[in-house]
């Protein structure tokens, strides 16, 4: 279950096009009853528009704008043309109209009802589907040979916690599962970090927060080549994540 | 200054069929459209036509715009970028030119500079105030959303592009764009 700043993170995203179809969906549906969420994605959607309005305005070409009035000018006439229509015709359609009506009504009641129930089960099975599919593709990956295994370690901060990394160096990818994580306050996610021997500051490689158990999974998409990986660890930061790190407090880490 | 509320808003009246509305709703925001288009489509060909059929759905459509879901400029700047993004993709897929695939985000200021030539707008006062707000962003959010809201890609492929992990995209994406409301917030 997402919580409000989860889907204010993805409000963000989908302000600019930038939200996967899944969490465009997710945030379709919960925008539909949660009024604080719309304002915060109408905010975001008018903050795009500074995009666009930090741009040196340019003065388009003159004969633009009169083909806009002759476009304008064809789109009334097409109107016209399409309400005027004969006081007989209008009298034959309302007979057949209201006589349609009545059956109509009664259909659609029906078949409203069919399609709530169906489209109930069809969402349950597609989340399973999902869900199933992402599980397979992770087993796949455990059993791969050249699947690499790396464990971090709880650190003083939380000695019971630990994590798995799954690095798949053939496409770059990794499955990271977390035990034992302490619950993550409300204003706060855990954010990973990978520390590489290349580069001098750690790279964010996702935020996540932990259920009641203090477990959580997360893939992590084109990792830095695995030459490149000197260590990873993970921190709390400010909800949603930062450029870098803000403390050197590490719950798990672990070198590579 | 509040740039979301110092001119009178317009739509209600093009709603209504006021052609001289209208011709106000084109003096005050066509510069900054054609702006938007040019950066997208990085042709005035392709952005004039894409400017044609946002002032014409806006004209048809005026009747659809709610103020308490945004402002007036927000309503227009979505349609034309919106149909902007489309008409770049299909023209990707028409054909995968190479200077397509290949182009960098300096290469189009240039060409807005370029373009512009001595028909540059007298920058409004809204234009003024809102104008800057991308310069208070490091460089790596800038260019992040930038890709994301000028060239329509995804997640997954600015991570690629920038050759980054994609969880560190999108920790930037959702961090400048908190920067950008913020801007936005000082101005109310």
């Amino acid at each position: 279950m997402m919580t409000h700043e989860e889907f204010e993170s993805i409000a963000a995203l989908d302000a600019i096009g930038a939200a996967t179809a899944d969490e465009g969906s997710a945030l379709t549906a919960h925008l539909r009853e949660c009024l604080p969420c719309r304002r915060a994605r109408a905010e975001f959607a008018e903050a795009a528009t500074l995009l666009a309005r930090d741009l040196e305005p340019v003065v388009p070409p003159r004969d633009v704008r009169e083909r806009i009035s002759s476009a304008i000018a064809e789109t009334d006439e097409e109107e016209a043309r399409e309400t005027r229509i004969s006081p007989w015709w209008l009298a034959t359609a309302a007979t057949i109209f209201l006589a349609l009506w009545g059956w109509r009504e009664i259909s659609v009641r029906v078949i409203r009802e069919q399609t709530h129930s169906q489209e109930a089960e069809i969402k349950r099975l597609s989340e399973e589907n999902a869900l199933l599919n992402e599980q397979n593709e992770k087993l796949s990956v455990l059993a791969k040979p050249d699947t690499r295994t790396i464990a971090l370690t709880g650190q003083e901060v939380a000695p019971a916690a630990s994590a798995k990394v799954f690095l798949e160096p053939e496409r770059r990818r990794a499955f990271v599962f977390f035990y034992n994580l302490p619950s993550n306050p409300g204003d706060k996610s855990y954010q990973l970090w990978i520390i590489r021997g290349d580069q001098p500051k750690p790279m964010s490689a996702g935020v996540f927060d932990v259920t009641e158990a203090g477990s959580a999974s997360i893939t992590i998409e084109n990792l830095p080549v695995a030459t490149e990986i000197k260590g990873l660890a993970v921190t709390l930061e400010p909800r949603g994540g930062v450029e870098q790190p803000t403390n050197t407090q590490f719950i798990v880490a672990g070198n590579v | 200054m509040n740039p979301s509320v110092q001119t009178a808003t317009l739509l209600p009246a093009v709603a209504q069929g006021d052609v001289s509305a209208f011709e106000g709703l084109y003096d005050r925001y066509s510069s900054t459209v054609y702006a938007l288009l040019l950066r997208i489509l990085a042709n005035a060909d392709d952005a004039q036509e894409v400017l044609q059929e946002t002032f014409v759905k806006a004209w048809t459509s005026a009747k659809m715009f709610d103020a308490v879901r945004g402002s007036e400029a927000a309503w227009l700047i979505s349609i034309a970028r919106s149909r902007g993004i489309d008409r770049l993709r299909s023209r990707r897929l028409r054909s995968d030119r190479e200077n397509d695939a290949g182009r960098e985000i300096s290469i189009h200021s240039s060409f807005v500079d370029k373009t512009t030539g001595a028909d540059k707008a007298i920058q409004s006062e809204e234009q003024r105030a809102v104008r800057g707000a991308l310069t208070d962003l490091p460089d790596a959010q800038r260019v992040a959303l930038e890709l994301a809201y000028f060239e329509g890609l995804s997640q997954s492929e600015i991570a690629q592009r920038l050759n980054e992990p994609l969880g560190t995209i999108k920790t930037r994406m959702q961090l400048g764009m908190k920067k950008l409301r913020d801007r936005l917030r000082e101005y109310r």
